[in-house]
């Protein structure tokens, strides 16, 4: 995350060579005009695409924010601020949130933890590394809707067959949709299955370039697997641990497909269980939008979450450069 | 439209560029027909059987070319929401549920009122309460013609009744329930002798059921005020539905979720309330070797609607007069009639629901039960209830109290009580 | 991809994913790890991996196991995990309900331009992000980072506005144009130019006289191909499976992608499973495939900087 300092060199936006005395030949100015311009060149269209359908949108969605405004009808008059009172009031909103951040938690935690197990498992001398590799990322291919599809029915009341195999070993079944714990871990399961083997690849890209002269000595001081493990990989690959969390939070903090799927009312009626536990900030924000056609509500929502999600990862970022200093 | 006129032409023009980035990424429009033919799209859910009657349609009129699409119900409703707000992208002639019709009513002046084509001359063809779902301004907006509806009537298992001792012909059935009081004593019947079996699927779908049979529900006819908390017709239905579930009587199942069809599969529930097109989905989930278990009787407190569409024509399509042409004859009584043929779908038209040919209309799964007659008279006893604009709103409330009562998360009166509450909330 | 593309698309926008600790400054290949490993794996290790694959690949199976079957063999108590005979009339099914053909090609069109697109723009940003100076170049970057943050359902509505406007509801431009390039691609390949595209050769190559352009791609392209091969893959699985902006832009008769196309098998008033299922595993099998033909290089990209010494 960190940015490259600049290196001090060539002067800024002046040609590797020194233009000769005199009238610069259009050769000389093309130059200059190309290291002045180009890489502004090459960088816009990305700010313009995100300027189009990215910025756009979302000062839009301010602006809705403010009114009352129906999804059909449009707007009905300015409000001010009076969605967000009204937001900051909703116990759905806060249950939402708090759902949001328990599964953020149960999936990420874990995932990370396995995904760095499995790095490791990964960066032993194998046979066919590759073919290992290919297959811990193999879910990530697979999309969304089908893996909720299938993964509904794995966690099926009385015919699923995790309650099955539950059954094997003695356990009750489990309402997997009724129990907010209960929910929360399947849905969980359902993240972790699709995005493990894909941090675990880019925790293996980090491990391996740790330097070994680092493992050399301390295998030469007789430090145990378990020891190095911990003292000396987890710790070099800090940065890139960080880094995943923060690119999970992103993630974590709109998820919507796989719960709202979870629910067997679907986009229909689904709010996330019979008492709204598992509904999740986007989930809530689809219902009032796309449901209850509260345009207006819908997008405070929207804004709130966006600035809670700028929040928490300014707030990782923060952490982790100083964290990267430190190391 | 165009509330930031400025942002949006930049916007507008900043694309254009963009797209200039990429050569030509196909891609074929609607629009006009190539070859002079004038092209309607109708957008439908489910199945609607259309697809022989638009073949016909389009030899009868060599001018017009009619293309369908269909979707899910409920992304059907989004999308057509989405596409109002838009202004563009919204069929020709659109297919809007019973349940969602009153939301869209809200909007009228995103449809053609299509009483200016003349459909008031119509009206005469539909039962009178579904005419007037369709409309609205004391009758003088026409927003939508009626397709089908969902007459109700009780299936049930007849070896689940049997092996409980409870009689399995339909006439008898169905006299063992006059009212819902009888149905939760049956249920206690049933339960006594086979504890094991589920009466019914889900306690939702009995309180929706009683709730459709009273002239008004969550909201007052007359203003369109909320009256669900203090409306006694509503705490009794949710009572009793609530009661089937602090029971243990239900299924607890979301209805026609996998769950529930693996429940049918396996025989775990006796009875579910059953409006016309759920008998396809009951056969579907049941599978062949239920074939002749199933059986369909009167329901409990007389007739009751469940579902049916409506067609409505949106102002921005470009060919109105012609796409109310078309919605005119997919539901006209002759047309209805094959649908019903065909798919199962009841007509909304005495013409066509008392029509000999639709009467005497058996169906061989569910033990070749007269639905025809069941069904058409059904609809002869029906008192629609009141649907309020908000009546989505409130709805799915209510049913995830029942649902906290079927888990047993709730008492019965804490559910209600927590409903009241948050259905205040939602309609503010 | 990370700015407009709702639905899924979040997740997968987010995670942008650097090859190498972040934050090492710039420039300077890692050494000497690159074949070195700490420890050979013993048989539980194996026995480990083996159990990971096969919860990697059980769901798959299990959507493929109902393609096989009756909708209604769903509802056996005990689900059987032995194939059933009912695949080929099942995807009959599919192919006569929706123009899966159509839908098909209409995805290659969309994921494939999205795909090149990105790995161009992306890698030629990305380059400019790492190795050329120039004014703001850092609080630019910043911005980059910071979209990846917005909520993308929550543009949705004016969006479809917009493409209102230009007239492109139903045409394929409408999923095309908003992921041409997104702060993933850019991102992804600043972390890559950063790592295998040494100053001195930029600086060389200036020398010369080459001008920007031709810089990057004599240059700064060749370098970094492997990790722009990955990239272009992601972004590709991306804009192949995303769903919720295409159900709501698209026409599903006239310009269906391969998931509006499986929207429309869900649309009876009871869902299908098998018949889903089989088209879902039918919407797979182009994506599996470009994985298992490209997994060594994919998987080689991703360990990109880690391998070059």
């Amino acid at each position: 995350m960190t940015v490259a300092p600049e290196r001090t060199g060539a002067g800024r936006g002046a040609g590797p060579v020194p233009p000769p005395a005199g009238r610069p030949s259009w050769r000389d100015r093309l130059g200059r005009w190309d290291t002045r311009y180009t890489p502004y060149l090459v960088v816009a269209p990305f700010f313009l695409v995100f300027g189009v359908f990215g910025l756009y949108p979302l000062l839009y969605t301010a602006w809705v924010s403010l009114h009352d405004w129906q999804l059909i009808d449009g707007d009905q008059g300015f409000t001010g601020l009076a969605n967000y009172t009204e937001l900051l009031a909703d116990e759905n909103f806060w249950n939402a949130l708090g759902n949001t951040l328990s599964l953020f938690l149960l999936s990420t935690i874990p995932q990370l933890l396995a995904a760095l197990g499995l790095a490791a498992l990964l960066d032993r001398g194998l046979r066919g590394r590759a073919f290992w590799r290919a297959g811990v990322l193999l879910p990530n291919v697979i999309s969304v809707a089908a893996v909720a599809l299938v993964f509904a029915q794995l966690f099926g009341r009385d015919f699923g067959i995790v309650n099955h195999l539950l059954g094997v070993v003695g356990i009750d079944p489990v309402d997997w949709r009724a129990e907010t714990w209960a929910s929360h871990l399947a849905i969980s399961s359902m993240v972790m299955w699709r995005w493990t083997g894909y941090n675990a690849l880019i925790f293996l890209a980090a491990m391996q370039s740790v330097p070994k002269d680092m493992y050399e000595s301390a295998m030469l001081d007789g430090a145990s697997r378990w020891r190095v493990f911990w003292s000396i990989t987890v710790p070099s690959i800090r940065p890139t641990i960080l880094f995943t969390v923060i690119v999970s939070t992103i993630g974590g903090m709109q998820l919507f497909v796989e719960p709202q799927l979870f629910d067997p009312g679907g986009t229909a009626t689904g709010t996330g269980g019979d008492d709204r536990q598992f509904q999740t900030l986007v989930m809530y924000l689809y219902e009032k939008g796309f449901r209850l056609f509260d345009a207006g509500y819908s997008s405070a929502i929207a804004w709130v979450l966006f600035l809670l999600v700028l929040v928490v990862a300014l707030v990782n970022f923060a952490v982790a450069r100083r964290i990267a200093s430190k190391g | 439209m165009s509330r930031i006129p400025v942002g949006r032409a930049t916007a507008v023009a900043a694309v254009t560029m963009v797209a200039t980035l990429v050569a030509a990424c196909g891609g074929g429009g609607g629009g006009a027909g190539d070859d002079g033919k004038i092209k309607l799209t109708i957008g439908v859910f489910s199945d609607f059987g259309y697809a022989g009657l638009i073949k016909e349609y389009q030899q009868a009129h060599p001018t017009i070319e009619i293309e369908q699409r269909t979707v899910k119900m409920e992304q059907h409703h989004t999308q057509l929401a989405t596409q109002l707000a838009g202004g563009r992208g919204a069929a020709d002639i659109v297919a809007i549920e019973e349940g969602a019709i009153a939301q869209f009513r809200q909007s009228k002046d995103k449809f053609v009122n299509l009483a200016d084509h003349g459909a008031k001359e119509l009206e005469g063809q539909w039962a009178p309460w579904k005419w007037n779902q369709g409309t609205t301004d004391d009758g003088d907006f026409v927003l939508g013609l009626g397709t089908d509806m969902g007459s109700l009537a009780l299936c049930y298992r007849r070896d689940l009744f049997q092996a409980a001792g409870l009689p399995t012909e339909r006439e008898e059935v169905g006299k063992l329930w006059p009212t819902w009081e009888d149905y939760l004593k049956v249920a206690d019947t049933f339960t006594a002798a086979t504890p094991d079996k589920k009466f019914v699927d889900t306690a939702q779908n009995v309180y929706k059921a009683i709730l459709d049979q009273t002239e008004e529900g969550y909201f007052a006819k007359a203003d369109d005020s909320f009256i669900g908390d203090r409306n006694t017709k509503v705490e009794e239905a949710f009572e009793l539905a609530a009661t089937l579930g602090e029971k243990k009587q239900t299924g607890a199942l979301a209805s026609f979720s996998q769950d529930w069809n693996v429940a049918l599969k396996q025989a775990s529930f006796a009875t579910t309330t059953c409006p016309a097109w759920a008998l396809a989905l009951i056969k579907a989930g049941a599978g062949d070797e239920a074939a002749g278990k199933w059986d369909v009787a009167a329901a409990p407190g007389g007739g009751g609607n469940w579902g049916g569409s409506f067609l409505a024509v949106p102002k921005q399509g470009e060919h109105t007069e012609e796409a109310y042409e078309l919605a005119k004859w997919l539901t006209a009584p002759e047309q209805q009639k094959r649908i019903f043929k065909e798919t199962g779908n009841l007509p909304s038209e005495p013409a066509a629901y008392q029509d000999p040919e639709v009467t005497a209309t058996k169906n061989e799964y569910f033990n070749s039960a007269p639905v025809g007659e069941i069904f058409g008279n059904s609809a002869e006893s029906l008192q629609p209830t009141y649907r309020g604009t908000k009546d989505s709103v409130v709805t799915p409330v209510f049913n995830n109290a029942l649902s906290r009562v079927e888990s047993g998360k709730q008492s019965t009166a804490e559910a209600f009580a927590q409903a009241v509450r948050e259905a205040r909330d939602a309609i503010k | 991809m990370a700015v407009v593309a709702p639905g899924e698309t979040t997740r997968e926008a987010s995670r942008e994913a650097p090859r190498r600790a972040p934050g090492k400054g710039s420039g300077r290949a890692p050494r000497g790890a690159s074949r070195f490993s700490v420890a050979h794996a013993g048989p539980l290790s194996y026995a480990l991996l083996v159990v990971v694959l096969l919860a990697s690949v059980f769901p798959l199976y299990y959507s493929f196991l109902i393609a096989s079957k009756d909708n209604s063999a769903l509802g056996d108590a005990v689900p059987s995990l032995v194939p059933g005979g009912n695949l080929v009339e099942n995807l009959t099914r599919v192919f006569d309900t929706v123009d899966f053909w159509l839908a098909m090609q209409n995805s290659l069109v969309v994921a494939g331009t999205v795909a090149i697109s990105n790995v161009v723009l992306g890698t030629l940003a990305g380059f400019a992000f790492a190795r050329l100076r120039f004014r703001g170049r850092n609080s630019l970057f910043l911005v980059v980072v910071g979209t990846s943050m917005v909520p993308t359902q929550l543009g949705v509505i004016p969006l479809y506005m917009l493409m209102s406007d230009l007239d492109w509801y139903g045409t394929l431009q409408a999923v095309v144009v908003p992921a041409l390039i997104g702060a993933f691609s850019v991102f992804w390949m600043r972390q890559a130019c950063e790592e295998s595209v040494p100053y001195e050769l930029v600086e060389a190559a200036r020398v010369d006289g080459c001008n920007v352009l031709r810089t990057f791609w004599h240059v700064a392209f060749p370098a970094v191909r492997p990790q722009a091969a990955v990239m272009g893959m992601f972004t590709f699985m991306t804009a192949w499976n995303d769903f919720f902006w295409p159900l709501i832009v698209l026409d599903p008769n006239d310009s269906p992608t391969v998931q509006v196309a499986l929207s429309t098998l869900a649309s009876g008033y009871y869902t299908d499973y098998s018949l889903m299922l089989s088209g879902a595993s039918l919407a797979v099998l182009p994506v599996v495939a470009i994985f298992v033909l490209l997994a060594r290089q994919i998987v080689g990209g991703i360990m990109q900087g880690a391998v070059k010494g």
